[in-house]
């Protein structure tokens, strides 16, 4: 079974659900209601068998919200009843209609029961596991944990069937068990306070999951069959509804196994919210309440996967759909969030000005402001396609380079902490390459999972002297390349997750003939230079089972254990495949979020499935525009950029007031640590000096690496020591971690830029702009306006420019130079300089 | 209740914004579309005690996680391979034995309570012990819970030029498990973040960074730099709408407020203090954070955490694997623990020698304990099951013992206590009422702390 199937069949299926809502209008979409019966598609097999109805109405193919049946009738009664809760139960063999009769109307489905006389077993995997997690018997703070309680160990939430299975019957001299009077067990008494449980009482004697555990026992307590049909997926219905503020939606959760078969789990499933901000869930029932507005998602967890149900809430605006008929559009990108737009009933705002927008993208692009030439040129200009000219020009400058090598040095770690500067210099400058050449993300990804040769020669390969142990290795390739964290499974199945322990162990297998002579040791000792290599032998032992996992890129099938062959091959092969969602959606929000300070998933680096993107269809269409255009950053950029989403402007309007999360608005941010320095730097015409280093035990070494004038942007090591990017918030590049980049405002921030060197010093330095402008005895008038334009890339407002000349007249002239610096100095700390906006 | 400032907002429903005093009101006017249940308005207006409003906490993170085994919750009954290498001392409190590696703990023994029984069922990784402990809960479903101090922040506002929550030197680092803090002030917004001091206190030269404007910008100056910025912000309103932003010009308010104050400048001084206090509290970053923990608290400032270490990796701490690259037994014995015995000591000596100490409350919290068994490297490992805390000040009584563990220390025997009553604890000594409700994410109630939790009573009267 191609378990990447299964993910784009989630993937596409909400795309489809998004497709069909392309180029209508939900506000007067009246017509399109219905009325539906969930699941529409029922088999009931064996005598257990049962199955949780409701009915939705839908409007456009989504679900608006259930609507309460008043009687259910059966075409067959002695086929299959439907209960007054709404419980499907069969009878015997055959087929039957059921028919829902609610106030707005009916609607039906046909059923089939079968092998109602068929013997049924319990089975340990697929009952006996679930019971036990969802009375919480395997969960962390209980038998869960590594230890276990009170002497009885289970696997954390049930990720090793095989030994749960010994615990249970052969542990504690086989007392938790008693086939011949099964409510004799411990495994009964205990969960029911028949006997004294520390847990308290999980288990109702009444209830049919004791009931399952006590036939179980008297069954013979059947241990994992290794034939038995695996499950295959898990499916929540109703996996997207529009609702309102205050509504509540029920779920049914229904588990795919291999044989065909499908039984009704929302009993045992785990549910969590995934922004309480929009809709919480009661964990046990699966009860969504909408709290708020926007998008918001349920996790359901069962069973070691996950899936979850998207609910919609719109915004509380009035808004007519003219309003959204006259938006303009420019590509794919504006019409999707449009749609988004329309269904969440916010109001975009309206495209930038010139001044905001050569701003905003000399600060996206390029990471440094515009001077005053090229603001004014532009500003001019008559050009109708200026915008698209200018942005083709930023795309293929030199000043690209610099900023997005430092970028993607980000996320490739480059920093002295643990490399020494040859093998330093050589991996930044491997960067630089491919940034200049935008060498197609696949490539250059692949190359370096199968980096081989000398550390100053390959500047790739010291990637892998980053963490020098295949586990460390297997957790930054899944981090860097898919977004996604699989650390948890290194001890136990992920909790939240799909990944298992098995998986993460198969996965650091690629890595274990990793090698290089050299390596070990204190990475500040030596010249660094190592060569990498691949043995031909050599295994990751997974603990659990004291035997080598087979080596497995995460959900693909295992290679030969025995192939001699460099396992990285393939595993470059399915990391950077179109296959693979994760490799190309992780790049696309990587890119996404460079540009608008937030990503279509938050965090974002975060592409676990139960974090879905603020805009699911935005970015499988920006993954489809890369993938189709063989991983061409540059055009994905381009295509971004050009977009009116990006070009909107970043004013408020009160029908987008509220939005933090959708783009109706350019949302502002404040600069990023190093292109603030920079700006501060270029703007005063005073260079800031780097050069010590901070290494890891705190000590501080000399370097030369930075020659007078380097741009911090240029600096192509976190541990350069500054002051300055420390307070505001640099990457430290230890992990590969967005989280590691912070833009948050602090106190700290305003008093040093108040008080400390990082303004003042380079206002007063006597070779600096402040000095060659007063030199140049300009006008008072042309003063504010270079001014202006040298910090905030436009002319200031009549107003603006009356209250500073108001306060220059007043100045005595003995006082005109600490005047124009307190004029730069207000301007180099006012938020329109501090942020992107 | 009436000392919340006027121009200070808090965030609610994702963008609209209350002032705080507002906010109080909503419940009766059911404005903006939060139909805030009176219930809660008349608990909020009963949820903060005048009488402790002069009241401050100091809470000692001791980030690593200190072997309670080892230091307060001895067993020198136990095997060889749980009881360690320290033997108990006898203290100032008859129900009190100490770790021998605290002998200074022993002579003020009298003054601070110990819980034996605290335990969590976070995951034994730093990262998740700091959020759970700093905030009395794990953060799910999104939603970053309120560190204690911000709580207060919220509720209380600032009492002096000085911020009302203040991290000493810094705030923590990594924890190996990538997960936030619990530093912060989670949903009720960044302006309750902590000032974090950036700073070695026990340095040379050591001065807040930046705090004051160099010499040639004088009053004048600084008086037409502000009007100056006045006109540019006013042009560009609409930064109101981003909370970064909003922010930032809050950040600008207080920072002025700060550099231009006597008092604050005065109160991170430690030149004032005379030499023989400073080396009673010991010549070394955490001794003199204690020191200026104090003055912080004598001018009015609310909440002071004091982070023992900065991050668990490349420096010598309580995470004692016994394994490089972490601490061993004996690095605790022979550089954490006397520095740790001797600024601690000084710190409640000094609160109590200057009448602060019964409006101060002192707690020492960790992410977790340590294992009962001793490991192959002869260090402990991490032990979120069961593990002591201290308090001392603030209306506790001292030289007691609460809860009891079991005889290996592995687990609660007696009156577990859970993270979220030590935060509820806090907030008793402070005067708020841990059972009143914060603005929570989309303005829904939200408990100061989870339902069911209460202070440990024992502590007090």
């Amino acid at each position: 079974m191609n378990r990447w199937m299964n993910m784009n069949y989630l993937i596409r299926l909400f795309c489809l659900r998004w497709a069909v809502l392309l180029g209508v209008s939900i506000l007067t979409a009246q017509a399109n209601e219905s009325l539906q019966l969930l699941p529409d598609q029922i088999h009931l097999k064996g005598e257990e068998a049962f199955q949780r109805l409701m009915v939705v109405s839908k409007q456009d193919g989504i679900a608006r919200g259930e609507v309460k049946v008043q009687s259910w009738k059966s075409s067959n009664g002695s086929v299959a009843l439907v209960d007054s809760e709404g419980i499907l139960r069969a009878r015997r063999d055959g087929k039957a209609i059921i028919t829902a009769i609610t106030d707005q109307g009916e609607a039906s489905i046909n059923v089939t029961v079968s092998d109602q006389d068929q013997l049924e077993e319990w089975s340990f995997d697929r009952h006996i596991l679930p019971v036990m997690a969802k009375a919480g018997c395997n969960q962390g703070a209980c038998h869960g944990a590594l230890a276990g309680k009170g002497g009885f160990r289970l696997s954390l939430r049930g990720y090793d069937p095989e030994s749960d299975h010994y615990n249970i019957t052969r542990e504690a001299l086989g007392r938790r068990i008693e086939m011949m009077a099964p409510e004799r067990s411990l495994m009964l008494t205990k969960p029911t306070m028949a006997v004294q449980h520390k847990g308290g009482k999980r288990l109702d004697p009444h209830s049919r999951n004791y009931r399952i555990l006590s036939e179980w026992i008297a069954q013979g307590a059947i241990p994992p069959q290794k034939d038995e049909a695996r499950l295959k997926r898990v499916e929540v219905l109703p996996a997207h509804s529009i609702l309102r503020k205050g509504d509540k939606q029920r779920l049914i959760v229904r588990a795919h196994y291999g044989d065909g078969r499908v039984e009704d789990v929302t009993d045992w499933a785990k549910f969590t919210s995934v922004n309480e901000r929009v809709a919480g869930v009661d964990e046990n029932t699966g009860t969504i309440d909408v709290t708020g507005h926007g998008e918001g998602a349920v996790s359901v967890w069962f069973s070691s996967q996950v899936v979850i149900a998207r609910v919609t809430s719109p915004y509380e605006n009035d808004l007519p759909e003219s309003e959204f008929a006259k938006q303009p559009l420019r590509n794919f990108i504006d019409q999707i969030n449009l749609d988004q737009m329309k269904q969440l009933r916010l109001l975009p705002s309206p495209r930038s000005g010139d001044a905001e927008f050569i701003r905003r993208v000399y600060l996206d692009v390029i990471g440094r402001l515009p001077v005053p030439d090229e603001t004014k040129e532009f500003l001019s200009s008559t050009d109708t396609n200026k915008r698209d000219h200018l942005i083709d020009r930023l795309l293929s400058s030199e000043a690209f380079v610099d900023y997005w090598s430092y970028r993607w040095s980000d996320v490739f770690l480059v920093s002295s902490r643990s490399l020494r500067p040859k093998p330093l210099q050589s991996y930044y400058q491997w960067i630089r390459e491919n940034v200049r050449k935008n060498t197609p993300w696949d490539e250059w990804v692949g190359e370096v999972l199968t980096a081989q040769g000398d550390s100053v020669e390959r500047g790739e390969t010291n990637f892998y002297a980053l963490h020098q142990d295949p586990e460390t290795m297997a957790e930054n390739v899944s981090q860097a390349f898919l977004s996604l964290s699989i650390n948890c499974a290194k001890c136990h199945n992920h909790p939240l997750e799909k990944w298992t322990n098995d998986q993460y162990y198969g996965f650091a297998n690629l890595f274990a003939r990793v090698r290089a002579k050299g390596w070990g040791g204190d990475a500040r000792s030596g010249d660094g230079v190592r060569t990498l290599y691949v043995e031909e032998r050599g295994d990751l032992i997974q603990p659990r089972t004291g035997k080598p996992q087979p080596p497995a890129p995460l959900d693909a099938e295992p290679l030969d254990v025995t192939e001699a062959s460099d396992r990285r091959i393939r595993l470059a092969e399915w990391v950077t495949s179109p296959e693979n969602p994760y490799f190309t959606r992780s790049v696309v929000n990587r890119i996404w979020a460079a540009f608008f300070g937030l990503g279509l998933v938050e965090p974002v680096d975060d592409l676990r499935v139960s974090n879905p993107a603020s805009n699911e269809a935005l970015l499988e269409a920006l993954s489809d525009f890369l993938i189709e255009r063989n991983y061409d950053l540059k055009a994905l950029m381009r295509v971004v950029l050009q977009s009116e989403t990006y070009q909107r402007s970043s004013r408020v309007l009160p029908e987008n007031r509220e939005d933090s999360r959708y783009f109706s608005r350019y949302f502002p941010r404040r600069l990023m640590a190093e292109i603030l320095q920079d700006a501060i730097a270029s703007i005063t015409d005073v260079a800031n000096v780097y050069d010590q280093l901070v290494l890891t035990d705190g000590s501080r070494e000399k370097t030369e690496l930075y020659p007078q004038g380097t741009r911090a942007l240029e600096l192509f090591d976190a541990s350069v020591s500054s002051y300055f990017l420390n307070t505001f918030g640099r990457n430290e590049r230890a992990i590969t971690c967005e989280c590691e980049r912070s833009n948050q405002p602090s106190m700290v921030q305003v008093l040093h830029l108040s008080n400390g060197d990082a303004v003042n010093d380079k206002l007063r330095n006597e070779k600096g702009r402040i000095k060659k402008l007063m030199d140049a005895d300009l006008p008072t008038e042309t003063m504010i306006d270079q001014a202006f334009l040298w910090c905030l890339c436009r002319y200031p407002t009549e107003q603006e420019r009356a209250s500073y000349l108001d306060i220059f007249e007043e100045t005595e002239p003995n006082q005109l130079r600490t005047a124009t610096e307190d004029l730069f100095w207000s301007l180099m700390t006012c938020r329109e300089f501090l942020f992107q906006h | 209740m009436l000392d919340f400032l006027a121009d200070k907002h808090a965030p609610l429903c994702g963008g609209s914004h209350l002032k705080r005093r507002e906010f109080l009101q909503v419940g009766a006017l059911g404005a903006v579309g939060l139909s805030l249940p009176q219930l809660l308005a008349a608990k909020q207006k009963g949820a903060v005690s005048k009488d402790r409003e002069n009241r401050s906490c100091i809470m000692i993170f001791n980030l690593g996680g200190p072997s309670h085994v080892d230091l307060w919750d001895m067993k020198p009954d136990a095997a060889r391979e749980v009881r360690g290498p320290f033997k108990p001392i006898r203290t100032k409190s008859p129900d009190i034995d100490i770790s021998e590696i605290l002998p200074r703990h022993a002579q003020i023994a009298d003054k601070f309570s110990l819980v034996r029984s605290v335990h969590h069922s976070g995951a034994a990784v730093h990262d998740a012990g700091w959020q759970i402990l700093q905030t009395g809960r794990r953060f799910t479903g999104g939603i970053q819970t309120p560190h204690a101090g911000a709580v207060v922040s919220y509720l209380r506002g600032r009492k002096t030029d000085l911020p009302p929550f203040v991290v000493l030197p810094e705030l923590m680092g990594r924890g190996g498990g990538n997960l936030p803090n619990g530093q912060a002030g989670g949903f009720l917004g960044k302006a309750h973040d902590p000032f974090a001091l950036m700073a070695d206190p026990s340095k040379k030269n050591f001065k807040v960074p930046d705090l004051l404007p160099p010499d040639q910008i004088g009053a004048g100056r600084l008086e037409r730099r502000r009007k100056m910025r006045d006109i540019v912000e006013q042009t560009f309103t609409d930064f109101e709408a981003s909370e970064d932003a909003r922010l930032m010009d809050d950040n600008f308010q207080a920072a002025y407020r700060m550099m231009t104050s006597e008092q604050a400048r005065s109160a991170f001084d430690l030149a004032k203090e005379p030499q023989k206090v400073r080396e009673r509290y010991g010549m070394n970053r955490f001794g003199q954070c204690c020191l200026l923990a104090r003055r912080l608290v004598e001018s009015g400032v609310r909440f002071v955490t004091i982070n023992t270490f900065l991050t668990v990796f490349d420096e010598t701490t309580w995470d004692i694997h016994g394994s490089k690259p972490f601490t061993s037994i004996t690095g605790m014995r022979d550089i954490v623990a006397p520095m740790y015995d001797q600024a601690y000591s000084a710190l409640i000596e000094d609160l109590f020698q200057r009448g602060l100490l019964d409006d101060t409350m002192v707690t020492c919290l960790s992410e977790f304990g340590r294992t009962p068994k001793v490991n192959p490297a002869g260090g402990r490992d991490h032990w979120p099951q069961c593990f002591t805390v201290s308090f001392a000040g603030g209306g506790v009584q001292g030289g007691r013992v609460i809860g009891a563990s079991d005889p290996i220390g592995g687990f609660p025997a007696e009156r577990p206590v859970e993270p979220a009553d030590i935060v509820a604890t806090i907030f008793h000594s402070l005067g708020i009422d841990h059972e009143g409700h914060l603005p929570g994410p989309s303005g829904r109630p939200f408990p100061l702390v989870d339902v069911g939790r209460h202070p440990i009573q024992e502590l007090f009267a």
